[in-house]
């Protein structure tokens, strides 16, 4: 090896040393804080929680103006919580007070929130019996979305997540790694309206606040506005 | 994204002329064209970046594979994933749906130490000065799914590749590639010769051929300089694949290759180890200047019920330099002790011919019941070739020995030298295949499925020529261009069933068209035991009939075992195989050549003491010969904590061959060990050992060719082929083991720390390999002169070889658009092969010459490169 080469070998590794301690001392600063908090709530490992209903109900009062006393909404721009996923709501309920969520009503309501009374008040919810079965169109082209969704638009079949009966996900078991089922929402029998707000907030990027708002994002780009229609159709008579 | 609804034209400019009239065509939705490897080249890369994309990958994306999962995947068995890049939205190209992303990478290289050392440059053209490192420029259109992708990189004139790659998904796709890559076979060659590269190597003054002495050519070969043999492949393609009608797709490519340079290569004007000062053993060099041009074209269909695939493959090989003339320096003299009448001082190959490839193919297969498929194959293939021969000799004057009359062992070059002495002017050669192939599986219930296989396939030699020559009369070729007769006598390579003198002389007259017919059957079965075991056993025979070889039939019968649980070991995926495999086949005939040979032709006199054994009848050539064989492996794959696997592989292969002369047995045990840890985004760190050695044995005879070890060729009891009779004497026994060992290991780790990322590796390869004999007595030695006899020991010289690699990088990222990289790297090797040894000092002994000194014994060498990247 010629001296010059040897030389600048040399430089290379004492360069790299001292980069090395300047970037760890970068890295420390960041994990003492100084960062600004996540904006995407991460989801992936997310465990089904649980809380005291009996609790919950005691803390539901203010919710039952918009969402029923039994969990049903009053008014069609309103989710219904009865029968919802509790780990699904307690989610939201954070979402909400944490900023990845954003609501006119909702993230004043959710502020002041505490942990336990999240999970609380989504346990409740979740105890409550849903709104009764409708009478879907099974032949129409929100149950053929919703089913089997349309590979030649690249839209995935809904109940792979939410369940064949919008009852929510109904997993078979596999060794693989699992998605964090009990985060998904069940959507039989919420009104059309909601549905049709929702998915277009997911589209247009007003709700993206966690990652499996991220899964939503994309799916929701591949609805155009009648595919939107009927499948909310279909949700709210199903 | 998938492909919007609606018929479109094919962009024929994209389609790119040629391919434009076959593919003009109307594209529909419907099938994926994007993940075949039905166009194009292979892996783009080189020795600076030998993915082709490094530095795209970077920085990983901390939010992993996918939103569905949480943190790093595995695969099935336990592996993990690397993180993948973070995706480049890319910007916006006006006002439309195309959005762009790019990167340039360029820079400077700074060669250190013995730049030229072999194994360093083997296949990169390292050298200082500028350098491409990446071009990429990519477009998408993320609303029609249109895409066109270009890369490009280069290290040299000699070491570069780019690609253009255009489509649409789901619908077609385009490319279009160039690639240089060098392969240096020799850094080290000190060829005497003029005209290296061409088809005449002439020597140069004061060196005269046939006519120089060892002195001469001694200072000839010290004097010559240093020169590098090796070649460059130049490779250039145009393919395309798209939908042609609703569930139809096809494809078409057309890939040349031009291999141009050197290559080193022999040059036997016969022995020189019995006769001192006599024959002549040079190492010379050839021309390469091949073109190979390769056609593809499929059709295929996926249907409801039916799946259907076409092919054709077309290979079209052409040698621009057929032939290599080159003058020896060595006079010959003839071991009769007569006046040498004979001035053989030229030799000559002929090189590979032009020749043409086609194959068409059919596959049908459709689903049945019970989760059942069934396939089917056919083929047929035709490789032909019918290149002009050369005339068999370029001697002039006379050619033999002339002893006295009648015993006259010369011959008149003219009646040689022509191509009026073939028996026809054009090779005509044809091999044709054939192959059918079928299968079905069926899998009745999730825990347990079979499939069955049938397979039949012929090769078939169709080519027949027989050296005769209509100036003459004779059969055979002049062997070694006429040195060989005029060193021994009657060793013309001839035979003349109208002379005495040529009527009992064994020469090869009629080419082999070896061929066979092939019939495999396989049957098999896998079960699954609960959720974390499966086993899978098959069984293969197969049923083969070569022709013109020692067995008509050889059957080979294979049973295999194969065992997977996930979950022991606390979470480890565990896959055993065990195969055994037995083959036999019909008696052994050790001389099936007869009718190749002049023994078969009308007028062949047997000799008084009849025809020398053709060889030793208890000779089991080791593709025929009865074998045993057991195979066994076993793989763990261990997931260490989320972020980490250790993976360990032991696998062993055992073959014993029933033979007392020939190939005995031979082993191979090898073992790795590999840890892949990934705890951030940010940092991988990988560390691997792997062993691996390997063990033969030959067992053999020396026939005996002098009254030291039996008796002399040509006397009585010759005609005898058992091992132990008078022409393969016990006594002549040898043995061969050969013994390789190869190690390697190393460890790599990269972090980014945010503004910088870091690059460390390490890499150690090392091989060991010993050829050790023993024999019965010195009869067993080629060479029994007092010298010879010696320095046999019981083995040759160890070979070695080994080389340690460091690679050091640095990226730095000035800003969001603009990095430097800073990179090193250091290598050491270490080489020793005793087929080199000496060369050191001369490359001239006697009458042989050698022209390559070998691989550096040591070197080290580095490399520095600083390059700039820019993010379009």
């Amino acid at each position: 090896m010629t001296n010059r080469t040897s030389l600048l070998l040399m430089f290379l590794l004492g360069a790299g040393v001292a980069t090395g301690v300047t970037a760890q001392q970068r890295a420390a600063g960041t994990a003492a804080g100084t960062s600004p908090p996540a904006t995407v709530a991460d989801l992936r490992r997310m465990q089904p929680v649980s809380g005291d209903a009996q609790a919950g109900a005691g803390k539901a009062a203010v919710c039952a103006a918009c969402h029923g006393a039994q969990g049903v909404a009053i008014a069609p721009n309103f989710p219904n919580l009865a029968g919802q996923s509790a780990t699904y709501l307690y989610v939201q309920l954070k979402a909400f007070r944490d900023g990845q969520r954003s609501d006119p009503v909702m993230t004043g309501q959710a502020a002041t929130l505490g942990d336990a009374d999240m999970r609380d008040l989504a346990s409740y919810y979740a105890t409550l019996a849903p709104k009764p079965t409708g009478h879907a169109d099974t032949a129409s082209r929100g149950a053929q979305l919703y089913l089997a969704g349309d590979p030649a638009k690249g839209i995935p079949p809904c109940q792979g997540c939410h369940g064949p009966g919008g009852l929510g996900p109904q997993p078979h078991w596999s060794s693989a790694p699992q998605p964090p089922w009990a985060t998904y929402p069940r959507l039989r029998g919420q009104s059309s309206l909601y549905v049709t707000k929702e998915l277009g907030d997911f589209k247009n990027g007003a709700r993206a606040g966690s990652s499996n708002a991220k899964v939503m994002q994309g799916v929701a780009a591949t609805l155009g506005d009648e595919e939107v229609q009927t499948l909310s159709a279909y949700l709210d008579a199903l | 994204m998938l492909a919007q609804k609606g018929n479109r034209t094919t962009p024929k400019a994209l389609a790119l002329g040629l391919l434009a009239g076959l593919f003009g065509m109307q594209c529909a939705m419907a099938g994926d064209t994007s993940g075949t490897m039905r166009v194009g080249d292979m892996q783009y890369g080189n020795g600076l970046d030998l993915r082709g994309w490094t530095p795209m990958l970077h920085p990983a994306d901390p939010d992993g594979m996918s939103w569905l999962h949480p943190g790093m995947l595995r695969t099935p068995t336990g592996v993990l994933y690397p993180y993948p890049p973070r995706v480049d939205a890319g910007k916006p190209l006006g006002s439309g749906d195309w959005t762009y992303s790019g990167l340039l990478e360029f820079g400077y290289l700074h060669v250190g130490g013995e730049r030229n050392a072999e194994y360093f440059r083997q296949y990169d053209d390292w050298k200082s000065g500028a350098v491409l490192g990446l071009f990429a420029l990519d477009f998408h259109n993320h609303r029609t799914g249109q895409y066109v992708e270009l890369r490009g990189s280069r290290l040299s004139g000699d070491d570069q590749f780019y690609r253009l790659l255009a489509g649409r998904y789901g619908s077609y796709r385009v490319e279009g590639f160039y690639r240089d890559m060098p392969h240096t076979v020799s850094t080290n060659a000190y060829p005497i010769w003029n005209g290296v590269g061409s088809t005449d190597l002439t020597l140069p003054a004061p060196l005269v051929a046939g006519a120089s002495t060892p002195a001469q050519v001694a200072a000839a070969s010290a004097a010559a300089p240093r020169r590098s043999i090796g070649l460059t492949r130049t490779r250039a393609g145009l393919g395309y694949e798209g939908v042609l009608y609703r569930d139809w797709i096809g494809s078409a490519s057309i890939t040349n290759e031009k291999r141009s340079g050197t290559r080193l290569w022999g040059g036997s004007m016969f022995f020189n180890f019995p006769f001192p000062d006599n024959g002549g053993v040079l190492e010379t060099v050839r021309p390469i200047d091949f073109r190979t041009t390769d056609v593809n074209l499929s059709l295929r269909n996926v249907g409801k019920v039916w799946h259907f695939l076409a092919t054709y493959n077309g290979s079209f090989f052409r040698n621009h330099k057929d032939h290599l003339n080159f003058e020896s320096p060595f006079a010959l003299y003839n071991v009769a002790g007569t006046p040498q009448v004979a001035d053989i001082k030229d030799g000559q190959f002929s090189l590979e011919p032009d020749n043409d490839y086609h194959n068409v193919r059919l596959d049908l297969s459709r689903e049945l019941k019970w989760n059942g498929q069934f396939s089917v194959s056919g083929a047929w293939g035709t490789m032909r070739q019918n290149d002009a021969l050369l005339a068999p000799t370029t001697c002039t004057g006379v050619g033999g020995i002339f002893i006295a009359p009648p015993v006259d062992y010369t011959f008149q070059c003219a009646n040689w030298n022509t191509t009026d002495a073939l028996s026809r002017k054009n090779a005509n050669a044809r091999i044709d295949t054939g192959l059918i192939d079928a299968r079905v599986t069926f899998h009745p219930t999730p825990a347990f499925g079979w499939h069955a296989g049938l397979r039949w396939y012929r090769e078939d030699d169709k080519t027949r020529y027989l050296a005769y020559n209509p100036l003459t009369g004779q059969y055979g070729y002049i062997s070694e261009n006429g040195s060989q007769g005029s060193v021994v006598p009657g060793e013309t390579g001839i035979f003349d069933p109208n002379n005495p003198l040529y009527r009992s002389y064994m020469v090869t007259v009629r080419n082999n068209p070896f061929g066979y017919t092939d019939t495999l059957f396989e049957l098999g079965g896998d079960w699954q035991f609960g959720r974390k075991s499966s086993l899978g056993v098959t069984y293969t025979f197969d049923h083969n009939w070569p022709k013109y070889r020692e067995r008509r039939r050889v059957d080979d019968q294979r049973i295999k075992f194969d065992w997977v649980s996930r979950g022991v070991f606390g979470g480890a995926t565990v896959r055993l195989s065990w195969e055994y495999a037995k083959r036999d086949g019909d008696r052994y005939n050790y001389d099936p050549y007869v009718q190749f040979f002049s023994e078969s032709l009308p007028g062949f006199v047997e000799p008084v003491n009849g025809i020398a054994a053709h060889t030793v009848a208890d000779m089991r050539k080791y593709d025929l010969s009865d074998r045993t064989e057991s195979k066994a492996r076993a793989i763990i794959t261990y997931p260490w904590g989320e972020s980490a696997t250790l993976s360990a592989t032991f696998y062993g292969n055992r073959d014993q061959y029933d033979a007392l002369i020939g190939r005995q047995n031979t082993r191979t045990t090898g073992a790795t060990l590999q840890w892949d840890w990934q705890p951030t985004p940010a940092t991988t760190v990988n560390a691997y050992l792997g062993a691996e050695s390997s063990r033969l044995g030959i067992a053999n005879v020396n026939d005996a060719d002098g009254p030291d070890n039996g008796k002399a060729l040509g006397t009585p009891g010759q005609t005898d082929p058992n091992l132990g009779g008078p022409l393969y004497p016990f006594a002549n026994q040898w043995w061969e083991l050969d013994r390789e060992s190869n190690r390697n290991g190393g460890f790599s780790l990269s972090h980014d720390f945010g503004r910088v990322r870091a690059d460390l590796r390490y890499d150690y390869n090392g091989s060991f390999g010993h050829v050790g004999y023993s024999y019965a007595t010195i009869g067993a030695l080629a060479n029994r002169v007092p010298a010879a006899v010696a320095a046999a020991a019981t083995g040759f010289p160890d070979n070695k070889y080994r080389t340690n690699t460091l690679d050091l990088g640095l990226n730095f990222a000035v800003n969001r658009s603009v990095g430097v990289r800073v990179f090193g790297r250091y290598q050491t090797g270490a080489f020793s092969d005793w087929h080199y040894a000496g060369f050191d000092n001369t490359l001239s002994y006697d009458h042989r010459l050698y022209t390559d000194k070998g691989g550096q014994l040591h070197y080290s060498v580095s490399l520095v490169g600083v390059m700039l990247n820019l993010k379009l």
